[in-house]
């Protein structure tokens, strides 16, 4: 049954249902990182559990994004109720694997019960939980799972931290026809993929969106864990919705405007060398350990025959590091902070890179080296030395 | 031993802000003079003649305060620019003398003057001449404390006021500093009064029938310190540094207390703006780059929080200053609420700019290039003869009892953290 379906029951007074132990916890593992901790609002704090048909319904918000699950119950009674969600976990963790019979008190007192263990957790009245946006009937585009994955994972640890930069608090989402590219930056560094030979039906001409960071975030965990070929995307005017079937994930909409990232991307780098992925990152792990703590900057020298990875500072000293290479164009020196490099090199993981290069104040880019069925580059600003 | 012994000038100007104001304009010669604002405004007072303070007028005292002690006192609008002069005039003075000069203030300075004496003399001629020199180059009227320690120089050019010398022979610091009230100790604020009090400490000398360790007992570190402080050591603090030794600035800040509090976000924001405008200025004149932005905001009933950002690069231009600031401001502001004080600090320095940016095109280049326009404008022209147009409705009259920029000394308001 689509999660969206669901009439709840509303001013319901009971509830009481029967679960596994094992299911119930899997569904709490996987929507304890939505539950907002540091909430002022203490409703945020619970889930909302709702009992319909054959399934519970397990729903967190921190309000900017929600997880929808759900699992199979014996539903004895129909009905709702809200529980502290770190406390359940904690708690239901702890439990023997056997059936637990969870049923609605008075005054939003919830009774669980497994074996010979008994409690009464002190719930919240099921009217405070915030009303969700429902997933959209049109405009549904399906993505394959694997694709957004990777798509995720190459992208997303270039999304800004810096609140004062809004609009690169998340990362840009472009769907077209038959390709869809994931844009994320901080100003400082950018990350962008691409692929094509997909088949998005649905979108007609530009179809982009920006999605926020924790929205990232959460949606590759849901991946991660599940087994599904493809996952349906939906929006409307300021909300994102993700179903990674059973779960449903929805984000409020980063609104602002991208920046125009095509301007940047480096078009004449043409000092470039290819060397294997896990010798430069292990070069650069090496050097960085004596680069200054704050700024992270290393050097790079590339020469002929070489590619020279340097750092130095004044209270732990100076390391340097180099690779052989079929380089023979100009010599160039530049200098990066050694974590954005490195950044980039855990997403590729292995293979061979290419690093292109201009001068000194120009960006850099680094993509992989061949086999690459996701156009992925990632560009970078050099440091000052 | 005597030859270990250093010699330290305190040459503090007497009334400077008053006594600059009579350069200016000789009719407030000899009268109550209150430098710092108008009677019924809000702020503090800067300086008082020594005629207005026979009525108990001292600086750091509300002007309506002042008002009220000594209604018939003229009371002037401070001029930063004019004591900014004045007071690197007095620093040529000063360095003719001694190369290890350090500006504490705009006002006060210590001289290393150890091993001087074949070219000035002994102390108390050097003095002298310095006391002279200064009359005559600046019009000025001065006090010298001098001392084998920063703290006697110090504590005995406070003696020596107005317009006179003291020296404290090597030997007799501690029968120097006997009969004084303890709080001439700099350090000794209020509460260490009351304190000390407490344990029937009135006097630098009833310190003397302590033990070290009992002093360490009830005050820690700070204990121990103020024993040496009262043998007339420099012992702890900002006084443990040799004079002319580098003192970077661990941080940078400048605060604003409203006039009238307020609940204008136009103005609190301008007013931020301006403040970020004087740190970026004093990051510049360092040559350093701060990571780490903090907001200061203190209401109407003193409720006072801080709230830091820590930046992926580092900046020292004032709109980037700005930005960070206005994010915390618009996040921890409780929205209508009336403002007391605004606060901008910057801290976490690098000496270099290091990463550069990629979306901003040469934005920052070219805000670079005109901020560093702006600030030779300031050099030449003074503080307020430029200024960027969003921080023009948040100008506020500077507070002027910091070292001026460029000369060797105490950084602006900073505070070691």
């Amino acid at each position: 049954m689509p999660v969206e379906a669901v009439a709840t029951p509303t001013g319901t007074t009971t509830m009481e249902i029967t679960v596994s132990k094992f299911e119930l916890l899997r569904e709490l593992t996987a929507t304890q990182g939505v539950v907002e901790r540091k909430t002022t609002i203490p409703i945020l704090s619970n889930y909302l559990f709702e009992a319909v048909g054959d399934k519970l319904f397990l729903t967190a918000t921190d309000l900017d994004l929600s997880l929808r699950t759900s699992c199979t119950a014996k539903v004895k009674k129909e009905g709702s109720c809200t529980i502290p969600a770190r406390k359940l976990h904690d708690y239901v963790k702890l439990l023997p694997d056997a059936d637990i019979t969870i049923k609605l008190l008075e005054n939003h007192w919830v009774s669980i019960r497994c074996g010979r263990s008994n409690t009464k957790m002190v719930g919240m009245a099921r009217s405070n939980f915030p009303s969700l946006p429902a997933f959209p009937t049109a405009g549904v585009v399906k993505i394959p799972s694997g694709v957004l994955r990777q798509m995720i994972a190459k992208t997303t640890f270039a999304i800004a931290n810096e609140e004062s930069r809004y609009t690169l608090n998340g990362a840009l989402m472009v769907l077209k026809p038959e390709s869809i590219t994931m844009v994320a930056t901080d100003g400082h560094r950018l990350a962008h993929i691409e692929r094509s030979g997909e088949k998005f039906d649905g979108v007609s001409g530009e179809m982009k969106t920006l999605v926020p960071k924790k929205a990232m975030d959460e949606l590759k965990t849901l991946l991660d864990s599940a087994d599904v070929e493809s996952i349906d995307f939906a929006k409307d005017e300021s909300t994102l919705y993700f179903r990674v079937d059973p779960r449903l994930l929805t984000s409020r909409q980063l609104t602002g405007q991208f920046p125009n990232y095509e301007a940047v991307l480096p078009k004449d780098n043409n000092k470039s060398v290819t060397v294997n992925c896990e010798d430069l990152s292990a070069a650069i792990q090496r050097v960085a350990q004596f680069a200054d703590e704050r700024s992270r900057a290393v050097r790079m020298k590339l020469e002929k025959g070489e590619l020279k990875i340097a750092a130095s500072s004044t209270e732990t000293g100076e390391s340097e590091d180099s690779i052989e290479t079929n380089y023979q164009g100009d010599p160039v020196t530049i200098g990066f902070n050694a974590a954005y490099l490195l950044d980039f090199l855990k997403a590729t993981g292995s293979g061979q890179v290419r690093l292109e290069l201009k001068d000194a104040q120009s960006a850099g880019q680094l993509r992989p080296g061949e086999g690459d069925d996701y156009h992925y580059r990632y560009i970078v600003m050099p440091m000052r030395i | 031993m005597t030859s270990f012994l250093k010699t330290i000038f305190h040459v503090d100007m007497d009334a400077f802000f008053v006594s600059v104001e009579e350069l200016f304009d000789p009719a407030l010669k000899g009268k109550a003079v209150v430098v710092g604002g108008q009677r019924n405004e809000r702020g503090v007072v800067s300086a008082a003649s020594y005629e207005a303070r026979e009525f108990g007028v001292h600086s750091a005292m509300p002007l309506r305060t002042a008002a009220r002690l000594c209604p018939h006192a003229i009371f002037v609008d401070g001029h930063p620019e004019r004591y900014r002069q004045c007071s690197e005039r007095v620093y040529r003075v000063l360095n003719g003398f001694s190369p290890l000069v350090e500006m504490a203030s705009i006002d006060e300075a210590y001289l290393d003057m150890s091993g001087t004496e074949r070219l000035h003399g002994p102390p108390l001629k050097a003095a002298h001449a310095l006391h002279q020199k200064m009359k005559s180059c600046t019009q000025l009227n001065c006090s010298i404390g001098i001392g084998t320690s920063r703290l006697i120089a110090k504590v005995s050019s406070a003696q020596a006021k107005p317009n006179g010398v003291l020296w404290v022979i090597p030997g007799q610091e501690a029968k120097f500093l006997a009969p004084l009230d303890v709080r001439s100790i700099p350090g000794v604020g209020k509460v260490m009064e009351q304190n000390l009090d407490a344990l029937g400490v009135h006097k630098v000398g009833d310190l003397a029938s302590f033990e070290e360790s009992e002093l360490e007992q009830h005050f820690g570190k700070w204990g121990l310190a103020l024993a040496g402080k009262a043998q007339g050591k420099d012992a702890g603090g900002w006084f443990d540094t040799e004079v002319g030794a580098d003192t970077d600035p661990k941080s940078i800040s400048h605060e604003h207390t409203f006039n009238e509090d307020t609940p204008n976000q136009e103005q609190l924001e301008c007013t931020l703006m301006r403040l970020s405008e004087m740190v970026g200025r004093r990051l510049r004149e360092h040559h350093l780059h701060a990571r780490t932005i903090q907001l200061k905001l203190r209401y109407k009933d003193f409720t006072t929080i801080t709230r830091a950002h820590s930046l992926a690069g580092v900046t020292q231009l004032d709109t980037e200053i700005f930005e960070q600031v206005r994010v915390l401001f618009r996040k921890n502001w409780r929205r209508g609420q009336a403002v007391r004080l605004l606060g901008v600090h910057a801290s976490s320095f690098e000496s270099k700019e290091g990463q550069i940016d990629l979306l901003d095109g040469s934005r920052h280049e070219r805000w670079k290039q005109a901020l560093s326009a702006a600030d030779k404008l300031r050099d030449k022209y003074g503080e307020s003869s430029i200024s960027l147009a969003a921080g023009m409705k948040g100008s506020f009259r500077e507070r002027t009892h910091e070292n001026p920029a460029g000369l060797p000394g105490k950084g602006p308001k900073a505070k070691e953290s």
